[in-house]
């Protein structure tokens, strides 16, 4: 399992040997499964309450935002009430990897400072444990949307692999902004404002068709935006999603993972002197 | 980090460091913020300072060796530990490690308060890169080296420095690494303790084994190594037998064989 023989010698800068990366990070994924396992038990998800508590949370958030629509919109319906659970469920999924990834390198600084490894996973075991948060609320809508009698599509498999870029988009936020919390400690405190702006400009308190014309040019800002409308039209309105939403969408979470990985894959040898 | 796997002849060579030296800039703030770079923009204020950790160090320890590394506080001890256990990369130099390091320089345990000394033990191993399986077979060992009872399942927010302390060198002494790196672990915990973990470094003892150990007790290295290397400002300043090594730096230091540095296990 060991290489008899490790050579330290000094790094240029740019990105280490990536295969060893690769196969170092392989070998310590049971890392990945046994930190997620303990973070959830730490927080009592191992519990039927803490359980209940996943459950609760995100319905009882959804019941508020559903209110605020009520009240500002006057009216609404229970595909309005769908797309609002669906929608802000996949949202906290990205939002949880971002403040759980924010802290990653910092928190973890006494494993750092005594032990090698690759740091990268402690960003992505983040997004693991987001990813668990986020399944049993998949489940809570699939049960939403059946009580609300909306009829099942075969079209709603669409939200696999929308699904699967949002995980990638998450990875390289969480990756990106874990790094840049080592730089620049007051990101985590800046965090929940640039959640909640990112939560207000993607369409979940609206739809992605309500967006007044002149307002159209912030889809481009916001790798959610189309993430979340594919995710509406196959999970709540069981559509086809539309192919270019799909692949502007896959090219955001594309570039960010790599750009994000590429910055913390050249900067994390340095981490141990930054913490 | 496995535990041994291929056995080492003494005399073998286990770690060799070559022209080692180590630059680092690190942040006058303690905590570095956007807030204070924005604040500080314009004025052109220095953010970091450099520091030369390590300057120009050359070093091979022996498979069957006891190193004892001395030095004053800030003279680069640490941080060649670090860079032996790959934790820090060098800036100059080349370090060849032939081997499995224990690179728990122990106190890579505890890193999450909040989870239980179990748990913390588990996650520490797994992300040395072992096994669950050799954890597993370890695990009874540990906890019961480090006399925490059942305290090895409350979270370790809750633990003393001391039990804290048992905890981390339970970890490194029980996993047998071909290298073990002890960097002044030996010196908390109580008596009891003290006497307890000195008795396992000397088990650790063998032919096949290298043992690092950072301390500033003087009288312990002194009992227990075979070779001492004795490090200022970054700088190897001499290398040899413990007590004339040790001899040396008292008078450097000009506090003679008082008892402040023997006390201290």
């Amino acid at each position: 399992m060991s290489t008899p023989l490790q050579v330290y010698e000094p790094f240029r800068a740019g990105l280490p040997p990536l295969g060893k990366y690769r196969k170092s990070l392989w070998s310590r994924r049971t890392f990945i499964a046994e930190y997620s396992r303990s973070e959830l038990r730490e927080q009592h998800f191992d519990s039927a309450f803490g359980q209940m508590w996943l459950v609760l949370n995100p319905l009882l958030l959804s019941a508020v935002y559903f209110l605020l629509i009520v009240i500002i919109r006057g009216s609404s319906d229970s595909t309005r009430y769908a797309h609002l659970t669906a929608t802000l469920f996949l949202f906290y999924l990205v939002a949880n990897s971002l403040t759980g990834g924010v802290k990653s390198i910092t928190a973890g600084q006494r494993l750092i400072l005594n032990t090698a490894f690759p740091r990268i996973m402690l960003p992505i075991s983040a997004v693991v444990i987001a990813l668990f948060k986020f399944l049993p609320t998949l489940a809570v809508f699939l049960v939403i949307r059946t009580v609300l009698g909306i009829p099942f599509a075969w079209q709603m498999l669409w939200a696999i692999p929308v699904l699967l870029i949002t995980i990638l988009l998450a990875l390289g936020l969480a990756i990106t902004i874990s790094c840049i919390n080592v730089y620049f400690r007051d990101i985590a405190s800046f965090l929940p404002y640039m959640t909640r702006t990112l939560l207000y400009l993607s369409p979940i308190l609206y739809e992605a068709s309500d967006l007044k014309p002149k307002l159209k040019t912030l889809e481009l800002f916001n790798p959610l935006f189309p993430i979340l409308d594919s995710w509406s039209r196959a999970l709540v309105h069981g559509q086809v999603p539309h192919l270019s939403h799909l692949l502007i969408a896959l090219g955001w979470a594309v570039g960010i993972f790599l750009i994000g990985t590429y910055f913390f894959l050249s900067r994390e040898r340095e981490f141990a002197v930054r913490l | 980090m496995p535990s041994a796997s291929n056995s080492h002849k003494t005399n073998e060579i286990a770690v060799s460091v070559r022209d080692l030296g180590l630059t680092y800039t690190t942040a006058i703030d303690r905590r570095p913020t956007l807030k204070a770079r924005v604040k500080a923009f314009g004025r052109g204020g220095k953010q970091t300072r450099v520091i030369r950790a390590l300057d120009n160090v050359n070093l091979d320890v022996e498979y069957g060796q006891v190193l004892g590394v001395i030095g004053t506080n800030g003279a680069g001890k640490s941080s060649l530990m670090r860079v032996i256990a790959g934790i820090l990369p060098p800036t100059q130099g080349r370090v060849e490690v032939y081997g499995s390091v224990s690179t728990l320089l122990a106190l890579g345990v505890g890193f999450n308060p909040s989870m239980s000394g179990r748990d913390n033990v588990y996650l520490g191993g797994l992300a040395a890169g072992m096994s669950r399986d050799e954890i597993d077979s370890h695990f009874a060992e540990i906890a019961d080296f480090s006399e925490l009872g059942d305290a090895i399942d409350a979270p370790m927010r809750t633990y003393s420095s001391g039990m804290y302390a048992r905890l981390a060198f339970s970890v490194a002494a029980t996993v047998r690494p071909d290298i073990l790196i002890v960097d002044e672990a030996l010196s908390t915990g109580d008596a009891k303790f003290k006497e307890k973990s000195l008795n396992r470094i000397k088990e650790l003892r063998s032919d096949d084994r290298a043992l690092i150990l950072v301390s500033h007790a003087m009288a312990t290295l002194e009992d227990v190594c075979n070779d001492v290397a004795w490090l200022h400002k970054g700088k190897l300043v001499q290398r040899g037998e413990p007590t004339t090594v040790i001899k040396a730096y008292r008078e450097f230091l000009q506090v003679g064989k008082s008892a402040a540095i023997d006390e201290d296990v």
